[in-house]
């Protein structure tokens, strides 16, 4: 007895240090593309793009007003409010950062000349040498004087050297991602903030808690009611989408079991077994989340799903339990005994199934089946281990007991006739369905991977609107272990552009490669640039005896000095002694611009953090011709993505994937059936039982207007795996009393309604998640369960009547 | 419109509106009388007192235009730079470099059209409701017969570089005596027209244009 006592407080204390230290490893990924397949070459451009672009730290907060002097006013009191706030704010722009500081530019200018060939160096510095200095000041004063092009003229009023003329047409400004357009709407009327916060966020709750607090700062600063203030940014996705994740975990899981008790209630009446039902399945929740945390990375969107889906098939077990505990009267070890072969069954096909979700290639869904697989493989333990151990003793205490109404109805013959009929007449009209409307349209669009409603996707679907729609556009996302692989990989890929537009598949495309750095011309050319400034007191002079004031000489003084810097951080000997020769340049990684206003340039260009460079791009390719342009261009290193052509990249691989693990798992359930029942009559009904099923709920979704999505075209896989276990306890049992139908129905037909009401209310509970693919697999598989349920039930012992009266009727 | 895409700026207040109502009789009648506008032939001096030189700079020019939307604008004597529109293209010419960039007049009339290029449209606004949806009116004299208008365009890029465009026109003829672009960092871009000839007849061959051995490429907008 004190042994036992010992083993038992063991167990708990194993168990409770097991479940702090999964639960306390709990986190979510709102990341939608760890639910796809990663092999595929948009999901990996997607998840570089994302990584290395989308700026984590950074919340974009949009004004719109009715006038833009409102909207500009408004920007201002903001960017004040939220820069008093360094411990939450370390920067807020709300302005291209080159108006308010137009000589930052002048690093990014110097960068640019830096990076071009040598030869074109070589001409600058022979254009400034004593002998053409006031040449090529006259030529800049004339040009000055003829241009119409307003850019030109801007620039080379302080460039009087025209040193930025190395750099060809002078529409680098707007070629080179510098865009006044991610600020203010065409109107003005439309403003965009960018806040970057103070810190990293450790995790999810993070990231709310700090969205939060800057929302309600920017509220009470912005008292205007007349203007309207949206959040969106990567933060916000966090935000809204793990706070949504959070809340439809626990709100299905809670609503299950509520829906649970009251079916056990209505069914049998009784408080103590659903008081202890429950425990069991709390129990077994915390059990397979505090797994989930020790051995599986972070939870997905899909993997929340699973709490709902777990409880409403773990219950199966304690409902099989509990009707059998009813009527025995032996042992614990013989009440075991009874069940252990139809929970070793259909538990076994259940898990094996959700476990095979692991050959899909959507991480989500191999999260999902993994949950859920262990969930159920630990209810069938703890049903057939614990809750037995309950209802036994329940039952001991107990006297003999009246049925209840449910119980009785289920007694009537009059209730499975008139439900064959119902059953016969629903599939006749499901079926017709089917064959008028058709099946359920595809919908592989990229719309099922969102939140159905989101505060932030609300406002980033705004800001396309009011400022560039680049929703169309293909991202291009070269990757290289160094710059002179990127700048390989760019230089392939604006060839391949060229040749793409001009057999007219592209209309525009705008690449890094401009802004890339070009090592080898970097090394050859900084030590002649930085021997430049040496000259600074003649060259200012000379520009002003040309006609320039003082002023104008800026720009050409900070490149200069610039170029002189850089020659002192790599090693270049400072020869403003008057020395001759400079002196090599020395290895080095290359020169990146690192002011802010460069900073917030390369931001969206370029990624040289780390161990990987990336570089970025915008393709426009002519309607149509998305997919030969992705063709052309995407190599090794080099992708073009968006996320409508993700979506049609699962659409050419999902299902033909789907339809491999379907036929594949069919197979696998249809030859362990084999094995159990030895009966091929038995084999071929159970198969026509799924395929009617599947036929049925493919009229029912069609006649209820639902689609098939990624995500509940798993649904197909989950009904082969848990709604197959109503059919194959129906079998097994006319198998054991020798084809007794209404006898098969009397002793499981409460336990397999409540077995699917309770799985279909597990999958509805989900119907109503914010993610629209998981509400989708929830409506698809409780709609599947129902029917399944339906028809074995009702169906399929008149079919085993009918095909086993047969041969008698013929002798 | 973004006629202006300086790369020093500073930002100023915009200029403190009027507080009465302004009296835009004028405009609207010289607008009205747009319509009437087949074409024009005008002499210019072009004066650019930008802020980076310590004087300014005088170039002189001629234009011809001629409805609806043939324009040739030719900047120095010999002409150093032109501007010629024909159709739906835009094409400005270096002669002495052989190079010429062509724009389409749609991406054009993002920036104002022939602004920017830092001209002048002609007509400058179809109607007097066009000249209101582009232009908020700033500043209206009229002394005799000259009237002087001050205008900005609407564009919220544009404000943010330009502080003003000056107009100078004969109220009796219709006549544009000047126009000038003033830029919020300081520097301005006059022109002064003289010999205007407004509906006359002049050789349409003005506004072809022999590119043979020119480099022709497309302008990036």
């Amino acid at each position: 007895m004190e042994r036992t006592r010992l083993r038992w407080v063991g167990i708990a204390v194993a168990l409770l240090v097991f479940v702090g230290a999964g639960l306390s490893r709990i986190s979510f990924n709102v990341d939608i593309l760890r639910l796809l397949p990663t092999h595929l070459p948009q999901v990996k451009g997607l998840s570089l793009f994302l990584k290395h672009f989308a700026q984590p730290n950074e919340l974009i907060v949009t004004i719109e007003a009715p006038t833009p002097a409102a909207a500009d006013r408004t920007a201002g009191t903001l960017a004040e409010a939220l820069a008093k706030r360094p411990d939450l704010v370390e920067r807020v722009v709300a302005h291209a950062p080159w108006e308010k500081h137009p000589a930052d530019l002048s690093e990014l200018l110097a960068y640019l000349v830096l990076n071009q060939p040598p030869e074109k160096i070589r001409s600058l510095v022979a254009a400034v040498a004593p002998e053409n200095a006031d040449a090529t000041l006259k030529a800049s004063v004339e040009r000055l004087g003829d241009s119409v092009s307003p850019q030109e003229i801007a620039v080379l009023s302080y460039d009087p050297y025209n040193f930025a003329g190395v750099l060809g047409d002078a529409g680098f400004l707007s070629s080179n991602g510098i865009e006044p357009s991610e600020f203010s709407s065409a109107d003005g009327t439309y403003r965009v903030v960018y806040v970057l916060s103070a810190h990293s966020f450790p995790n999810y709750k993070a990231a709310i808690a700090w969205v939060r607090t800057i929302n309600g700062l920017a509220r009470a600063a912005v008292a205007d009611p007349a203007v309207h203030l949206g959040f969106t940014g990567e933060p916000a996705f966090m935000a809204d989408i793990s706070g949504s994740m959070e809340w439809d975990m626990m709100s299905s899981g809670f609503a299950t079991l509520l829906v649970i008790a009251s079916i056990f209630w209505l069914c049998y009446r009784r408080a103590r077994p659903l008081l202890d039902l429950q425990n069991m399945l709390v129990l077994i929740f915390t059990l397979t989340l505090a797994a989930a945390g020790l051995f599986l990375s972070q939870l997905t969107v899909i993997g929340v799903g699973c709490a709902a889906i777990m409880i409403g098939l773990s219950v199966d077990y304690g409902y099989f339990v509990y009707q059998r505990s009813i009527h025995h009267h032996g042992t614990l070890a013989e009440l075991q005994r009874q069940c252990v072969q139809n929970i070793v069954w259909t538990s076994g096909t259940t898990a094996a199934v959700f476990f095979a979700l692991n050959f899909s290639s959507l991480p989500g869904l191999s999260q999902l089946g993994n949950l859920v697989g262990i969930g159920v493989i630990i209810g069938a333990i703890v049903m057939l281990t614990l809750f037995a151990r309950l209802a036994i003793r329940f039952h001991r205490r107990e006297d003999s007991r009246l049925p209840s109404v449910v119980e009785r109805l289920f007694a009537t013959p009059g209730f499975w006739r008139n439900g064959a009929f119902l059953t016969g007449g629903l599939v006749v009209v499901l079926l017709g369905v089917l064959c008028v409307k058709g099946p359920p349209p595809p919908d592989f669009s990229a719309r099922t991977l969102r939140p159905r409603v989101s505060e932030a996707y609300t406002a980033l679907d705004h800001l396309y609107v009011r400022l560039t729609d680049d929703r169309d556009v293909l991202s291009l996302v070269v990757a290289g272990k160094d710059a002179p692989e990127v700048l390989k990989r760019l230089r392939t890929a604006e060839a391949s552009l060229a040749a793409a537009q001009a057999r007219g598949e592209v209309k525009s495309y705008r690449t890094a490669l401009p802004l890339w750095p070009v090592t080898k011309n970097q090394r050859a050319n900084l030590a002649a640039l930085a021997a430049l400034a040496a000259e600074l007191p003649r060259l200012r002079k000379s520009a002003v005896d040309a006609g320039f004031k003082d002023e104008a000489f800026v720009l050409d003084e900070a490149m200069l000095r610039q170029w002189q810097e850089w020659a002192q951080k790599n090693g270049i000997a400072d020869h403003s002694d008057g020395a001759t020769a400079p002196a090599a340049v020395t290895e080095s990684t290359p020169i990146w611009p690192q002011n802010n206003t460069s900073r917030w340039i390369f931001r969206r260009v370029a990624s040289h953090e780390g161990d990987q460079l990336l570089a970025m791009g915008m393709v426009t390719p002519m309607p149509g011709h998305e997919d030969d342009v992705t063709k052309a261009v995407q190599s090794d290193g080099t992708w073009l993505v968006s996320w409508n052509q993700l979506g049609r990249e699962l659409r050419r691989v999902i299902p033909r994937e789907f339809g491999r693990v379907i036929i594949a798992l069919s197979a696998v359930v249809i030859f362990l059936l084999a094995i159990a029942y030895r009966d091929l009559l038995a084999v071929s009904l159970f198969v026509l039982t799924t395929a009617l099923v599947l036929a049925c709920l493919a009229g029912a979704m069609s006649l209820l207007g639902m689609s098939w999505n990624f995500f509940n075209l798993a649904a197909l896989l989950l009904l082969l795996g848990t709604g197959t276990d109503y059919s194959i306890l129906l079998l097994l049992a006319l198998k054991r009393n020798g084809g007794d139908a209404p006898a098969a129905q009397r002793e499981l037909g409460l336990v397999i309604c409540l077995c699917a009401f309770s799985a279909s209310a597990g999958f509805g509970t989900i119907s109503w998640a914010n993610h629209i693919g998981l509400a989708s697999l929830g409506q698809t598989c409780a709609l599947g369960l129902v029917i399944d349920a339906l028809i074995s039930l009702f169906l399929l012992p008149q079919a085993w009547t009918f095909l086993h009266r047969r041969p008698a009727r013929a002798g | 419109m973004r006629p202006f895409l300086p790369l020093f700026c500073i930002l100023c207040a915009l200029p403190a509106r009027p507080a009465e109502p302004l009296d835009l009789a004028p405009v609207r009648k010289w607008l009205a009388r747009q319509d009437e506008l087949r074409s024009v032939e005008a002499d210019f001096t072009q004066i650019r007192a930008l802020r980076a030189l310590r004087d300014p700079i005088t170039t002189p020019g001629h234009l011809w235009f001629s409805a609806p939307d043939s324009l040739r604008w030719e900047l120095g004597e010999p002409a150093r730079t032109i501007v010629v529109r024909k159709g739906d293209t835009y094409y400005l010419i270096q002669p002495a470099k052989k190079k010429a960039e062509r724009y389409k007049a749609e991406s054009m009339a993002k920036k104002g059209g022939a602004m920017g290029f830092a001209m002048m449209n002609f007509p400058i606004a179809k109607d007097f409701a066009d000249f209101n949806r582009q232009f908020e009116t700033l500043a209206v004299s009229v002394s005799s017969d000259h009237c002087h208008l001050e205008i900005l365009p609407r564009d919220a890029q544009a404000q943010k570089f330009l502080q003003a465009i000056k107009l100078d026109f004969d109220t009796a003829s219709g006549h544009l005596l000047c126009f000038e672009l003033v830029t919020r960092e300081g520097s301005s871009l006059r022109n002064d027209f003289a010999n205007v000839r407004m509906n006359q007849k002049f050789d349409r061959r003005v506004f072809e244009y022999d590119f043979t051995g020119y480099e022709i490429v497309d302008g990036k907008n």
